[in-house]
């Protein structure tokens, strides 16, 4: 009986404390004196693992803190694990927004967040930059512009740097598709076509686990010169080599673009790989200085992802940097909302958030190829669909 | 399509292989082993990890077999120590509980799919013969031979030795066969042991067509199970034969455009068709008997 009167107590100040909490959260956006609390949603256990993103963010601050912060108030990174997990990641945006009180989101590497909290973040009119866009809701929200092209933006990059700079005729793509993006492929595709009049010689976009030699066979039956391919690559290599297909050149997405796959590709095998920032294996490319620079300094791990992660600290920096007056969630936002676009070296076109319904700004990819066992950067910087380089 | 299909054929020694490795531990142990493919990954890895490290290849698939038979008779330990007396279901829980803790440390030890790929060594790989544009590699036959070998060989093992007998005592009934003096904790663990060896001989063999990494190896017991249930957990050449099913069928399903996208499920619809089916003649002698 006691325990039952505690409970309609505690349910009774819940009930009159939360929406009050709810109330002050949305009305304040962030304090105007404290810390400027700046909110990420990283995988870092599950299946999609980037912990590196968040400790890049954090050194960018770091050193923005050790020169005196932004007008004077330091940058404090909330990051929370979702563990790739629909429910984490839906609570974690509501925990950052509603009790951290972020002003934004700046270097989010999730593979869930941007479609599950899109309607979040227009709802509670607060702006994501990610460091790492995986789902196609990253690049078709009013409130997230990712810094990467993403797996659409990469595929045409990819389609196209097949047919116009490789010149091969009979374009094929086998692709592994989560589930919802299809039709994100499907619209890379036909911009593609659109650009250059072509269309594929062989579409797969259910290549799935365990032997790929049908694939290779049917990509074989219909005479592929290019493959643009996106799943697991030890066995895709090993068996093309079986089949014979040493002529046919194969371009693997940015998710193959690793050291370990580099060295399971055959030597007499033609692979190319497209990277969403410039090749992270060569720090000497523009704007890879800064960022190998900071990773080795904080021992933190030289990644693609790390990449993304110095730059969608950086841009975000150099925004609130041009905020007149209090920081808060509005003046973030409209900031960014309002901001002019900035150059930056580490990738093909100027990146800007901007008042749009949805936000793609980054596109083209660089291509680099596995020889000896390493990549070897190809010449020619950026390769952007549609633009004469 | 019949290339295809050819294709999918070239595949299904592989999945034979593991299917069997599943009967085989099911037969001599009465377990089902969710941990197998990940015991497996782990020897495999071991192997190249030496090889990586400049040890010679035979020396390293020696210490690789080693540390998965001791991987495996610890698990097998485990299970005879402490749930001996347990029903069937409670022992393959335990296997899928260390299915997930050896996947997290592999995954932890050797790396994701992209950042711990490896090339296995493929000393299979050259062709033998085309058939319809289908290149058969030397290791196809090898995996056919070795799943036959395995098939014939526990055949005999289990139907015409004293060993045998003994191992199939100790499956059936390990209590009685303990109290007629088969040491049965010993024997069991020696099995045990066996299969793990035979399990990542089985990966390393199977790996420059199914998977480099850790997790896509260790993942292959969705495969070797869906193989094994054709052959209902018991029949050997049966689940043979559900390797080469599976395979076909993988090979047809990706050919059909109008089921591309479903392929992952197609094999397995057709096995569920095929246990249905079977059940069913079951139920039906059932009734009749009576």
């Amino acid at each position: 009986m006691k325990r039952t009167h505690h409970r309609a107590a505690a349910a009774a100040v819940l009930s009159l404390t939360v929406p009050l909490g709810l109330t002050a959260c949305s009305d304040s956006g962030g304090s105007t004196d404290g810390p400027i609390k700046v909110g990420a949603i990283n995988g870092i256990t599950g299946l999609f693992q980037t912990p590196e993103v968040p400790k890049t963010v954090k050194a960018v601050f770091d050193e923005v803190n050790a020169a005196g912060g932004i007008g004077g108030r330091k940058l404090e990174l909330v990051s929370k694990d979702d563990a790739m997990d629909p429910q984490r990641s839906g609570q974690a945006a509501r925990e950052l927004i509603q009790s951290s009180k972020v002003v934004a989101f700046a270097g989010s590497s999730s593979a869930v967040d941007c479609g599950l909290n899109r309607a979040t973040y227009s709802k509670e009119k607060i702006v994501s930059i990610p460091a790492v866009g995986v789902d196609p809701a990253c690049f078709t929200s009013p409130n997230i512009a990712p810094v990467n092209p993403g797996p659409y933006g990469l595929t045409t990059a990819m389609l196209y740097y097949a047919s116009e700079t490789l010149k091969r005729d009979k374009v094929c793509l086998n692709y592994t598709v989560l589930p919802g993006s299809g039709g994100g492929i499907e619209a890379a595709i036909k911009e593609w076509t659109n650009l250059t009049g072509k269309t594929l010689a062989l579409k797969n976009l259910a290549v799935g686990n365990g032997d790929p030699t049908r694939y290779l066979v049917a990509d074989k039956n219909a005479g592929c010169q290019a493959v643009v391919y996106n799943a697991v690559v030890g066995p895709w290599f090993a068996q093309a080599r079986t089949q014979g297909m040493q002529k046919v050149d194969f371009l693997l997405a940015a998710n193959s673009y690793t050291d370990a796959n580099a060295k399971v590709i055959p030597p007499d095998m033609s692979a190319y790989a497209g990277t969403e920032w410039q090749p992270y294996t060569d720090t000497t490319l523009p704007g890879n200085g800064r960022w190998a620079k900071l990773v080795e300094a904080h021992g933190i791990q030289k990644t693609a992802f790390s990449q993304g992660a110095v730059m969608a600290a950086d841009v975000f920096v150099q925004v609130l940097k041009t905020i007149k007056g209090d920081i808060t969630r509005k003046t973030v936002t409209d900031a960014f909302k309002k901001m002019k676009p900035i150059q930056y070296p580490m990738v093909g076109t100027p990146w800007v958030f901007g008042p749009g319904k949805e936000h793609s700004p980054i596109k083209g990819s660089r291509f680099v190829k596995a020889e000896n066992g390493g990549w070897k950067v190809l010449p020619g910087g950026f390769t952007v669909p549609g633009k004469v380089s | 399509m019949v290339n295809s299909v050819i294709a999918g054929l070239t595949s299904g020694g592989g999945y034979a292989l593991l299917g069997l490795c599943v009967v085989l531990t099911y037969r001599l142990v009465a377990v089902v082993n969710f941990a197998m493919t990940a015991v497996g990954a782990f020897g495999a890895f071991v192997m190249v990890s030496l090889t990586d490290a400049g040890l010679d290849v035979w020396s390293s698939l020696v210490l690789g077999a080693a540390s998965a038979a001791l991987l495996s008779a610890a698990l097998g330990a485990a299970l005879v120590r402490w749930f001996a007396g347990h029903r069937e279901r409670t022992k393959a829980a335990v296997t899928v509980a260390l299915y997930v803790a050896l996947t997290a440390v592999g995954l932890r030890l050797f790396g994701g799919t992209t950042t711990g790929a490896h090339r296995f060594p493929d000393p299979f790989g050259a062709p033998v013969f085309t058939v319809g544009g289908v290149v058969v590699p030397r290791s196809v036959l090898v995996s056919l031979a070795f799943a036959a070998l395995i098939t014939l060989g526990v055949g005999l093992l289990l139907t015409r030795t004293g060993l045998g007998l003994r191992l199939q005592a100790l499956s059936e009934r390990p209590a009685t066969a303990e109290v007629v003096g088969i040491p049965a904790p010993r024997l069991a663990v020696g099995v045990w042991a066996g299969v793990g060896a035979v399990t990542m001989l089985v990966i390393v063999l199977v790996a420059p067509r199914l998977g480099g990494d850790f997790s896509t190896l260790s993942g292959l017991i969705s495969t070797a199970l869906a193989v094994a249930m054709v052959g209902a957990f018991r029949s050997l050449p049966l689940t043979l034969a559900g390797g080469l099913v599976l395979g076909c069928l993988e090979g047809a399903s990706s050919a059909v455009e109008s089921i591309q996208k479903y392929q992952g499920v197609v094999p397995f619809l057709v096995i569920l068709v095929l246990l249905w089916w079977r059940s069913r003649g079951e139920v039906w002698d059932t009734a009749h008997s009576r």
